[in-house]
């Protein structure tokens, strides 16, 4: 080998040397880079990546449905529907008169509505339509129209319409069930979303093979049933209706309660609304349900209460007799009955009822004291209004707002005495004190089925996934409202005033023989929100019972200032207890005695 | 050294020390560095091809899935729908304002039936 091969060799060498230096140094600047972003900035690198692939949502829960009877049926009464909303994009479409013939097609309406929308300027969004069906938003999407879509959105569908709406309430557009059944079981209803966290590919499909993905699966509200009878709630609806509109109410109520388990059958006023369509209800009062928000002075139809309490104290029986002098001073305010009543004379417990004598009632609260509205017949009767008819307390019926009402106390404070004895006079005869009508619908039960008060309630139960009905007991709060000897006096006393209200020309109080039927007017004065009570307003209250052996409904009435010729109790509210006792009877919801 | 030279390095041996004698030496069949790396290599790209086919097939198992889904959901809404017109049909106002219904002779009776 000679100098110059051995230049070469070295020259050689030494180029691959740089070459291998040079590629050791760029190895390590990819090794230390390597480093740097999968070690050092890893998290921040992770994330990043996750950013664009991993879809993080929520999966909603449906809605329970809610169900009630019908006779030995249960049948929806709510349901979930998935409907969709159509919007466009005005900027994405090109050619609006195609679009809108096209739409209109599937859509129907007419053509220059969707058009005018179509080319609504300087907006990104516009609704073209509302509630369309799936396959119209199919056949929509079908069309592949630039700018045109559709979103899906759960609705609740009523297919009885407004068929018990307040007792149902709505679903808000937030999900939130709002008034009625709807708000105050919506955790049931609802149930619990689930969770969705997984790597999607470009479409938005979880990649099933990624070990970061996260599914939970929401958890369904539970479908309910209602202790309301549909064909029973139907006919109260029209028959309130009809009483509403010939009245000229402002608000007409009605309860319909099971005495025996306190299971409501039917609960109605009028006016009322459209569940579905909630947002066109221009006033929100009509959203409550009356029957158990709005409390009012009952007026007359406390006269049976307040026999029930003396009764049940032996203060009075049920055929004693008194010198009513047809007027009474208390606190120095006279206290006397309506024209019609008669003067002074002789009166028995069954008379104070059926001539509807607010000195009876006072003269029953005075037994109570041992002769005289005092302190101790304060306390009695405080005692059996709070404490065993559960008045001035909310009954925790399934419902949004349950109205707790007022009862004054028995000991006004800085008061001491002044009037106390008017105001409990007063509330012997039901003014002075406020109560809604599902109270008084669930005393008059406790004091009709032998002394047990149940407490009132519209959800009979929870259907599971496979239909089965798990049914909820009935609760009952208190087993001595009134002794069964009470109970049967009242039974009797009440039966007896509808019989004389018959036998007085009210020809449609007649019922046959094989079922009972018992009852109670009252005409309330109505408070002047200025103080005092109005001149010439009164409110119709109508309070009984119908049943065969025993009795199986209570019924409660309440009418809010019905344009009648006479008393408001006897002429607006008594003909709507007639009518819906009549329906229960001729449509066998009552079983007659003996079977 | 490449695996040629070292083969030939071997027979160099021979030549020089018996060349006349015959080699009795079994020939092994041996894999050098440079092809195990090789198969390594192969070895280690087919366990990736095969996860890369795993994966794939896992995911289209997904796409499947989610494909299912989409179609329960569509399903479940054809029969929700079904479930509200039926439900719609059977109220009591698509009854009363029924032809059927309308054509029916009132018979309300005035007063309770005495039986």
């Amino acid at each position: 080998m000679n100098n110059s091969d051995k230049r070469y060799d070295f020259r050689a060498v030494r180029n691959i040397n740089y070459i291998f230096w040079i590629m050791l140094l760029i190895m390590g600047l990819f090794v230390i880079r390597l480093f740097y972003v999968q070690v050092i900035k890893y998290d921040y690198y992770k994330k990043s990546a996750l950013k664009g692939q991993l879809q993080q949502s929520r999966i909603p829960a449906t809605r329970g449905l809610i169900e009630a009877h019908q006779g030995n049926q249960i049948i929806p009464f709510v349901l979930n529907q998935q409907l969709f909303t159509l919007y466009a994009d005005p900027f994405l479409v090109k050619n609006s008169q195609s679009a809108s013939e096209k739409l209109v097609s599937i859509l129907g309406g007419t053509l220059s509505n969707i058009e005018s929308k179509l080319k609504t300027p300087k907006t990104r969004y516009v609704v073209l339509a509302k509630k369309i069906s799936q396959a119209q938003s199919d056949k929509i999407l079908a069309l592949k129209i630039p700018g045109i879509g559709t979103v899906g959105q759960d609705y609740r569908v009523y297919p009885q319409q407004e068929l018990a709406s307040q007792i149902l309430g709505f679903v808000n557009n937030d999900g939130k069930g709002t008034y009625g059944i709807e708000q105050a079981l919506n955790d049931e209803l609802a149930g619990t979303p689930g969770y969705l966290k997984a790597i999607t590919d470009i479409n938005g499909v979880p990649l099933a093979a990624s070990k970061n993905n996260i599914e939970i699966a929401p958890t369904d509200g539970k479908n309910i049933v209602l202790t309301l009878d549909i064909a029973i709630q139907k006919q109260v609806e029209d028959i309130i209706k009809n009483a509403a509109i010939q009245e000229k109410s402002p608000l007409v109520s009605a309860v319909v309660m099971d005495v025996n388990s306190g299971a409501v059958k039917a609960m109605a006023n009028y006016p009322t609304y459209n569940p579905a369509n909630y947002y066109d209800v221009t006033t929100p009062g009509v959203f409550n349900n009356a029957a158990i928000s709005n409390a009012i002075e009952p007026g007359s139809v406390m006269k049976a209460l307040t026999a029930a309490a003396a009764l049940d104290q032996n203060v009075i029986q049920d055929n004693t007799t008194y010198n009513d002098p047809a007027h009474w001073i208390i606190d120095g305010f006279k206290i006397t009955n309506i024209e019609e009543d008669g003067g002074a004379g002789v009166r028995s417990v069954e008379d104070v009822l059926n001539l509807s004598l607010n000195t009876g009632a006072t003269w029953m609260l005075m037994q109570m004291g041992g002769g005289q509205v005092n302190q101790k017949a304060r306390q009695a009767w405080y005692d059996y209004e709070t404490n065993h008819f559960k008045l001035g307390s909310s009954t925790g019926i399934e419902q949004g707002y349950d109205s707790p009402g007022v009862v004054p106390r028995p000991n006004i404070p800085n008061q001491s005495g002044d009037q106390q004895d008017l105001t409990y006079a007063n509330t012997s005869f039901g003014q002075g004190l406020t109560v809604t009508a599902v109270q008084m619908a669930s005393a008059l039960s406790s004091i009709v089925n032998g002394g047990k008060y149940y407490r009132p309630y519209l959800s009979d139960g929870i259907i599971d996934a496979q239909g089965n009905i798990k049914y909820n007991k009935p609760k009952i709060i208190d087993t001595n409202v009134v002794t069964s000897k009470t109970s049967k006096s009242m039974v009797s006393l009440l039966q007896q005033v509808v019989t004389k209200h018959f036998q007085a020309g009210f020809s449609y109080l007649n019922f046959p023989s094989n079922y009972i039927v018992g009852g109670k007017t009252g005409t309330a004065q109505v408070a002047n929100p200025k103080g005092g009570y109005m001149d010439h307003e009164y409110n119709g209250t109508y309070l009984g019972f119908v049943g065969g052996d025993k009795p199986q409904y209570a019924i409660a009435i309440f009418v809010t200032t019905p344009t009648v010729n006479g008393y408001a109790g006897s002429y607006g509210a008594q003909p709507i207890f007639g009518s819906i006792a009549h329906m229960l009877i001729n449509e066998s919801f009552v079983s007659p005695k003996g079977s | 050294m490449t695996y040629s030279n070292s083969i030939a390095v071997n027979r160099q041996n021979y030549s020089r020390k018996n060349q006349n004698a015959v080699s009795f030496r079994s020939r092994e069949r041996v894999l050098g560095p440079v092809s195990n790396t090789i198969v390594l290599v192969v070895l280690a790209c087919l366990l990736g091809l095969l996860y890369l086919t795993q994966v794939t097939k896992t995911n289209s198992y997904g796409s499947k899935a989610y494909s299912l889904q989409q179609q329960q959901s569509r399903l479940q809404n054809q029969y929700n729908d079904l479930e509200v017109a039926s439900a719609q049909l059977q109220s009591l106002n698509s009854i009363q304002s029924s032809p059927v219904s309308k054509n029916l002779v009132p018979a309300t009776p005035s007063t309770t039936i005495n039986n």
